[in-house]
């Protein structure tokens, strides 16, 4: 068998088991909407301060909440990892005749199409609550596109915590202490004209900027393919750390 | 033809030595089986034969494979069903066993089909479509079984395939099992208990503390006892030398086939023991030691096992260590 079809077969086993348990789709999902709930409502009158470049802070919130629909969902990935080691899944797929590797690229192939889903959810909410999308269906498109492989990257750290560590508590509880740190030193909840300097200075080392940069473009001012060549090409960076680490974590932890 | 070949295995953790030094082999269409107590190297040398782990020296030849040169072929001629179960809780019985399959290479349809005729081989056709996680303990092992089934391996390997089931659950694996090695199955299957491995061996080795300390159908071994024994226990406030008294008195009979202390007792092996306790029991007043206790036994598997390694084979149902922790482990 190819590695394709073999990463094709894990793939939809593990989105199958996401179906049939829900609550972890529920739980990454959980607190983005809350945000944008919340903020959307707290931070309404931020519309209001000159240099805010836009007519409501919801369109300004909604390309965060994306992003953080992807990092969240991508923290728990690790999680998926740990419970096949306990059950003892991860032997059983071990002793096939397959390609090892296509257990992490399975993994992390279906965080993305897990993250696809979650951010489509969070769009047709935003929607809901009067969020426009200038760049219409094939910009929504791009933008789910760049948050699901976003978070594939940042899966592999989540993977690394999870198979070095081989505990779902501790895997857990790095992707929450991650979550915020990163969430916030971004561009995501202020423009960076209102940033103290220091903060903007952190933001623009945060990848997560490039992609809420891009997604925000798209949300609200059109096609603007700089940034959207930025996001792929930080994603892919960061991707290639994690990765080369999830992929040696994994051979150590089969060895 | 030799199906398993293993060669002068070894395999360290550390300052473990977990498995020490084993050879042996197993023919075609047998069943053998592998006996031993907790700790005694069982699963560590199951995972080698499986590739789910590399020896630290010696050679094993699974399928005419060599299991270090080429893994994958190893793994496409082999099932293997664990001691904690394998199997995914989340998705139906159907569902795991179809997973199985496409990841031995099956089509889906191929994987579905045999999927069918296994789930009624192994009576869980019934409950094939609800989740594996409702599941009985008998039920999940059973599926175990189905799913190292699924690809039609050459040799199925079991590691205690009945340990923590009920006798009758036990009862059931063990006819399914004789019913697949009927069929031509080659087994090998470990286990910590005496009556599985006299029921279903073939052919049997011992192991204990990593290394085998004696091979042969259980008849065979059996035989190797010496007929019948008389295990003699002096009365609780006797000395040692009490024993020894008690052993030199039994050694002094005529046509034994042996005499031999054994922790707090004395065991002698005769032909026909039953008419002779009148015999031991004269034998022993005159010595003045107090009789304790006095048990005679047909030759068993339990004999075999006291006389080979000087301990009862007691059952722990203690849990295996954790996958996690064996895995973290691993080095
Ligand atoms: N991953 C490991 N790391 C360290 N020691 C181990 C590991 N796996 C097994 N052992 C040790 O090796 C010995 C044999 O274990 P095992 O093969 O599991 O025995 P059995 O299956 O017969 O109960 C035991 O002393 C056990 O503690
Ligand atoms: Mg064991």
């Amino acid at each position: 068998m190819s590695l394709f079809s073999e990463t094709m077969i894990i793939t939809r086993r593990n989105l199958l088991k996401s179906v049939r348990v829900p609550i972890l789709l529920f739980m990454s999902l959980f607190q983005p909407l809350l945000f944008l709930i919340l903020f959307s409502q707290i931070f309404t009158s931020l519309a209001n301060l000159p240099g805010f470049p836009y007519d409501t802070y919801l369109q300004f919130l909604v390309p965060a909440i994306i992003a953080m629909t992807a990092l969240s969902s991508a923290f728990q990935s690790g999680l998926g990892t740990v419970s096949d080691v306990e059950d003892g899944m991860l032997d059983k797929f071990l002793i096939a005749p397959v390609h090892r590797i296509s257990i992490m690229t399975g993994r992390i192939l279906s965080d993305g199409v897990r993250i696809v889903a979650q951010a489509a959810v969070v769009i047709v909410t935003a929607f809901a609550m009067g969020a426009r999308y200038e760049t219409g269906l094939a910009g929504l498109v791009v933008m789910i596109f760049l948050a699901s492989i976003f978070g594939m990257a940042w899966a592999g750290l989540s993977n690394i915590v999870a198979l070095r560590t081989q505990n779902a508590e501790v895997t857990m509880v790095i992707g929450i202490i991650l979550l915020f740190p990163i969430l916030f030193l971004s561009t995501g909840f202020m423009p960076t004209a209102l940033l103290p300097d220091w903060l903007d200075t952190v933001a623009r080392f945060n990848p997560l900027s490039y992609l809420i940069d891009a997604e925000r473009a798209l949300v609200n001012d059109g096609w603007d393919w700089s940034l959207v060549v930025q996001s792929i090409v930080v994603t892919l960076g960061l991707g290639a750390v994690t990765l080369t680490g999830a992929t040696r974590a994994f051979r150590k932890a089969i060895s | 033809m030799k199906l398993i070949e293993v060669v002068d295995l070894y395999k360290s953790f550390g300052d473990v030595r977990a498995v020490n030094g084993i050879s042996f082999a197993v023919e075609e269409g047998t069943i053998f089986g592998f006996l031993g107590p907790n700790g005694a190297g069982k699963t560590t040398t199951i995972r080698i034969l499986v590739t789910l782990s590399e020896q630290t020296s010696g050679t094993a030849i699974v399928g005419g494979v060599d299991v270090s040169a080429d893994p994958r072929g190893v793994r496409s001629r082999v099932g293997y069903a664990a001691q904690a179960t394998g199997i995914d809780r989340d998705l139906t019985g159907r569902e795991n066993l179809i997973l199985q399959g496409r990841l031995h290479g099956l089509s889906k349809v191929d994987a579905s089909t045999e999927a069918e005729a296994i789930l009624e081989v192994i009576s869980l056709a019934e409950v094939a479509d609800r989740r594996a996680g409702t599941y009985s303990g008998g039920m999940a092992k059973r599926l175990d079984l189905a799913q190292a089934l699924i690809h039609r391996p050459n040799v199925l390997f079991l590691d205690e395939p009945t340990t923590g089931l009920d006798p009758q659950n036990r009862n059931a694996m063990w006819t399914y099992l004789r019913k697949l090695n009927d069929d031509g199955m080659t087994i090998f299957l470990t286990t910590q208990y005496l009556e599985e491995a006299d029921e279903l061996a073939d052919d049997l080795a011992i192991i204990d503390n990593g290394r085998i300390v004696v091979e042969g159908s259980p008849t065979e071994l059996k035989r190797g006892i010496g007929g019948d024994s008389v295990t003699l226990m002096p009365s609780t406030d006797s000395s040692a030398e009490d024993l020894e008294v008690m052993a030199t008195a039994m050694r002094a009979l005529h046509d034994t086939n042996g005499v031999e202390k054994l922790g707090d007792s004395v065991v002698v092996y005769l032909e026909d023991g039953g008419s002779r306790i009148a015999e031991i029991v004269r034998a022993i007043d005159t010595t003045g030691v107090q009789l304790g206790r006095l048990e005679l036994a047909e030759p068993s598997l339990d004999q075999v096992f006291l006389k080979h390694t000087g301990a009862r084979l007691r059952v722990e149902d203690v849990k295996p260590p954790s996958r996690m922790s064996r895995n973290r482990r691993h080095r």
